[in-house]
């Protein structure tokens, strides 16, 4: 892990991740946001801990201070251009397990994103000014 | 928090009065399935800041490497080479120093300085800042020296014509397999302080090949910027790259 102050790529993805959050919350007329999920490619280099330790200092004094973050990691998915297969990696070395060729063509697990929010909201347009 | 109407998110409680008395009747809970990209605000300035370089005809180069591996120094080796052929300018990202600003200020070029704090990479919104603090209609080609670090930079578009990598032969010859994120994103790639080899076991060809393999396209240079050795021709390829630009 990065020496602690280093940690800030995290904490830049954090702050946008409350931002999008709130965002929405809003957008959808939000009660209370129960949780958030996030998911990460495993080509980003983002920590999961780090993003996590983040995103509690990032969501204080907004609605997302009872809402615990989930992240999902998400693998690798490629294509080897060599034996044609399609790969599923954990790692971000970009090598082929079956044929050890390194071309790799990038599918998917390159991305950060604001997977999901669990959102508490009015049935009907009772509540509805938020 | 206002707990009667629900209106649970404080920056709204701060924007209106509570003079309703609504009721807020039932509620249930509910996903929202956004999967929304978290670098898409970067992305979208990052475009921003390449229509902005065109418009002044400026070809930006983003410089990424570990901390040490001599981007200050090939800058300064490409400043004299270039010898007036094209008018430089630098933006210089560091952690806390302006160190490198000074040597770059000592050269008599326009130069900003991005003191990131903590921050391990520069962003777009920070170069679009300084791109606004530099004479860009009195600049050619314009060096943006990144915060020393090989992962994140590799995230984040700063909106430069080309993204390069250098790695010193004093790293070892393994870094390419390592770091496969920021050499995808690169377009050249410099090994630097050549003059070492004879002191040190780095195979060039090695790096050379992985990086090739992971971007087929990726250019590449062996270079010193203390000897002189190879600078020339990384000087032709940003030559060609700035006139590519203006035609
Ligand atoms: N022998 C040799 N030393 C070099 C060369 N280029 C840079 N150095 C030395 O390497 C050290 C770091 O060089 P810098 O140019 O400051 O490296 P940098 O990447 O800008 O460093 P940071 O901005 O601190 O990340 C200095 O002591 C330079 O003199 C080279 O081509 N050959
Ligand atoms: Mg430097
Ligand atoms: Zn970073
Ligand atoms: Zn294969």
């Amino acid at each position: 892990m990065p020496p602690p102050g280093r940690d800030m790529h995290e904490w830049s993805l954090a702050c946008e991740l409350v931002r999008e959050a709130e965002i929405e919350a809003r957008r959808r007329s939000a009660l209370r946001v129960h949780a958030v999920k996030a998911s990460v490619g495993v080509l980003t280099g983002v920590v999961p801990e780090l993003l996590q330790r983040a995103y509690e200092m990032a969501r204080q004094g907004t609605c997302l201070e009872e809402a615990p973050l989930e992240i999902e990691v998400e693998a690798v998915r490629a294509r080897c251009p060599q034996c044609g297969r399609e790969v599923t990696l954990h790692s971000p070395a970009l090598v082929c397990p079956d044929c050890s060729s390194l071309g790799l063509e990038i599918l998917g697990g390159d991305g950060i994103f604001l997977a999901s929010l669990e959102l508490e909201v009015a049935e009907a347009a009772g509540g509805n000014h938020v | 928090m206002c707990d009667t109407c629900g209106c649970g998110l404080p920056e709204e409680a701060k924007n209106h009065a509570h003079e309703h008395d609504h009721d807020p009747g039932h509620t249930h809970r509910e996903e929202a399935v956004l999967y929304r990209n978290l670098l898409a605000a970067n992305e979208a300035q990052a475009r921003e800041n390449r229509e902005h370089l065109m418009e002044h005809g400026v070809l930006a180069v983003n410089l990424m490497s570990s901390p040490g591996a001599g981007k200050t120094s090939l800058i300064e080796a490409v400043v004299d080479s270039l010898s007036g052929k094209l008018r430089v300018g630098v933006i210089e990202g560091d952690l806390a120093t302006d160190r490198d600003a000074e040597r770059i200020r000592a050269l008599g070029l326009p130069v900003w300085q991005i003191t990131t704090g903590s921050t391990c990479h520069l962003d777009a919104a920070m170069v679009h800042e300084a791109l606004h603090r530099l004479p860009l209609d009195s600049i050619d080609l314009l060096f943006v020296e990144n915060v020393g670090n090989l992962v994140c930079p590799g995230l984040y578009d700063l909106g430069c014509h080309l993204n390069g990598v250098l790695l010193s032969v004093t790293e070892g010859d393994d870094k390419v397999a390592k770091y496969p994120v920021i050499f995808r994103y690169a377009q050249f790639f410099c090994i630097t302080k050549s003059d070492l080899l004879p002191y040190v076991s780095f195979d060039s060809s090695k790096p050379q090949r992985e990086a090739r393999i992971l971007k087929g396209d990726l250019k590449t240079f062996s270079l010193s910027a203390k000897g002189g050795e190879g600078v020339e021709a990384f000087l032709s390829y940003l030559l060609a790259e700035r006139h590519a630009l203006s035609s």
